[in-house]
């Protein structure tokens, strides 16, 4: 069954001189108790999207359906099974984070009990514990967006709508993060979540899409975007080649002085042993997801090479 | 949700809205206080001794201008929250409904002006004996008034996409409300053919049947041409409240457009 139908979505900001166009006429569908993956540049269209889907905005055309119900005509049937982390939302200053998890609850219609065995729950998960009875203004940038998060994820609301909710967050605390994303699709939500953190991407998502400039460019896993490379390995050469002289062998772009070679695993052999003789330090590992959605938008990678 | 439970949700908002940065910053108390309190000061030191009924007048309106300051405060604390901290988002993409929001809101604006208005009501009776019935009747003003007030702020809040538009319009709107009209001044004092002006302002209408229900006398009465009933003050009032409240209801953008 689809949690949600995406049909044609447009979106059109009027300013005061030009209009943009942020979404143009976007289809998508994402499975229930799927963990789904929202990737693109700064304006790309991301966060429009989860404005719409999640109720905050009104499209200019077009329809999304969650859990059958329409999200424009009838906000109000699908407010009471949906959540959201809004991008660069920050908590209440003068309360804990117990308070932000509890009273939400309780807003949202929680017993007190239920509010407070699930809060205890998800700041244990979310690493917060130490800092449950701090004002959220002594607290860091990354344990505010902790607290967000784990605000929104304790409604166990069936679908959750996440707008990058790891920024500003730690290695391990991403980490912990995405543990408990991990675990509410596991428990039946929906997720559907944006980052800029690709290996986040990889590592979450069961599926993902790619957008640009409104517009759905790619649809499907992480595995299958990065075999659209055509390419298998990744070779970083620090000195001693130059791109022109590498481009036989795959895609190649220059970053911080050293040589990066997109290729096939059957050139690596020469290519390491060629590096081995000019002395030139070589750094093997799999093409990444980034390499991927850099090809895939079309930026990046014809600019540098 | 049902109603139930849409009021209970107004309620947990006033909780930790309202309550909780009440009591851990208490300063916020003297905040609300402050204003009115000095503009009262000033009036009591600059006419207090040639006109003795000044002093009743300009307290009740100092009690009225803490409930019109409702809603600036409303107006910035709903603008902040949803433009600065993205925190109304939450409450839209959830089972609580605007109205819900909107109330707990206005009443966590009403918990900041309580104590302020407590200190305000003792100095009233301390200057001018006010009856029961008259203390009643005030408070009745004190909510209509709270309510237009809020629901004016909450409207505007929704409409502008920076907080710096929003700050010189809070301003100007609960200035023009509570500074402006007849609130700490009698109205008898505008001269006659522009009195029908100040009746354009709804706090007008309060503050003149605020005085009527407290038995406050402001001496002279108004020119002629204005029609002068607690009646028709109460209608006044009771008809921008209902206006404003439906407008918040129905106008106030809860989705972006």
């Amino acid at each position: 069954m689809e949690a949600l139908v995406a049909q044609k979505v447009t979106k059109r900001y009027k300013g005061r001189h030009r209009e943009t166009l942020a979404l143009d006429a976007v289809d998508l569908s994402i499975a229930k108790g799927r963990l789904f993956a929202f990737l693109g540049r700064n304006g790309a269209g991301k966060t429009t999207f989860i404005k719409i889907a999640s109720t905050l905005l009104a499209p200019t055309s077009g329809r999304v359906e969650l859990f059958g119900r329409d999200v424009v005509a009838d906000p109000a049937a699908v407010r009471p099974l949906i959540a959201v982390v809004p991008q660069e939302g920050k908590p209440f200053y003068h309360m804990t984070p117990r308070e932000h998890i509890v009273e939400y609850l309780r807003v949202r219609g929680a017993s007190g009990e239920t509010a407070k065995s699930r809060a205890d729950g998800m700041l244990e998960a979310m690493g917060l514990n130490e800092y449950k009875d701090e004002v959220s203004y002594r607290l860091s940038g990354g344990l505010q967006q902790r607290t967000m998060v784990a605000m929104i994820l304790a409604t166990q609301a069936p679908f959750l709508f996440l707008d990058e909710p790891t920024l500003g967050m730690d290695p391990f605390a991403r980490r912990q993060v995405w543990k408990v994303i991990r675990r509410a699709a596991q428990a039946g939500s929906t997720v559907l979540l944006t980052t800029h953190y690709l290996d986040e991407a990889e590592q979450l998502s069961e599926e993902l899409a790619v957008i640009e400039s409104g517009r759905v460019l790619y649809r499907g896993t992480a595995e299958a975007l990065k075999s659209t490379l055509g390419r298998e390995v990744r070779l970083r050469f620090s000195r001693g080649f130059t791109a022109p002289e590498l481009q036989p062998y795959g895609r190649v772009f220059e970053e911080r002085g050293a040589v990066t070679l997109l290729t096939m695993r059957k050139d690596v052999r020469e290519l390491t042993e060629l590096a081995l003789e000019r002395g030139s330090e070589i750094t093997v590992g799999p093409v990444t997801l980034e390499e991927a959605f850099l090809e895939l938008v079309g930026r990046g990678i014809e600019e540098d090479a | 949700m049902i109603a139930g439970g849409q009021v209970k949700a107004a309620f947990r908002i006033c909780y930790f809205n309202g309550i909780i940065p009440l009591w851990r910053s208490p300063l916020l108390i003297w905040a609300v206080f402050l204003t009115p309190l000095s503009f009262l000061f000033f009036l009591f030191v600059i006419t207090g001794p040639t006109d003795p009924q000044f002093l009743p007048h300009a307290v009740v309106g100092g009690v009225l201008f803490t409930v019109i300051f409702t809603g600036n405060g409303m107006l910035n604390d709903c603008a902040y929250l949803r433009l600065e901290r993205q925190l109304q988002q939450i409450f839209v993409a959830s089972p609580v409904r605007p109205f819900a929001y909107l109330m707990g809101m206005a009443l966590s604006e009403l918990a900041f002006t309580i104590p302020a208005l407590v200190l305000f009501l003792a100095i009233l009776l301390l200057v001018t004996p006010v009856s029961l019935l008259g203390f009643v009747g005030l408070l009745g003003v004190v909510l209509l008034t709270w309510l237009m007030a809020t629901s004016l702020g909450f409207l505007i809040s929704t409409l502008f996409k920076q907080l710096r538009e929003i700050w010189p319009i809070g301003t100007l709107t609960f200035s023009s409300l509570a500074v402006l009209p007849p609130i700490f001044y009698p109205a008898y004092l505008i001269p006659a053919r522009f009195q029908w002006v100040a009746f354009l302002a709804p706090s007008t209408y309060a503050s003149q049947l605020a005085d009527a229900v407290t038995g406050v006398n402001v001496g002279s009465p108004l020119s002629p041409g204005v029609l002068n009933s607690p009646w028709l003050d109460l209608a006044g009032l009771a008809g921008a409240t209902i206006l404003f409240a439906l407008a918040a209801a129905y106008l106030a953008r809860w989705r972006e457009p």
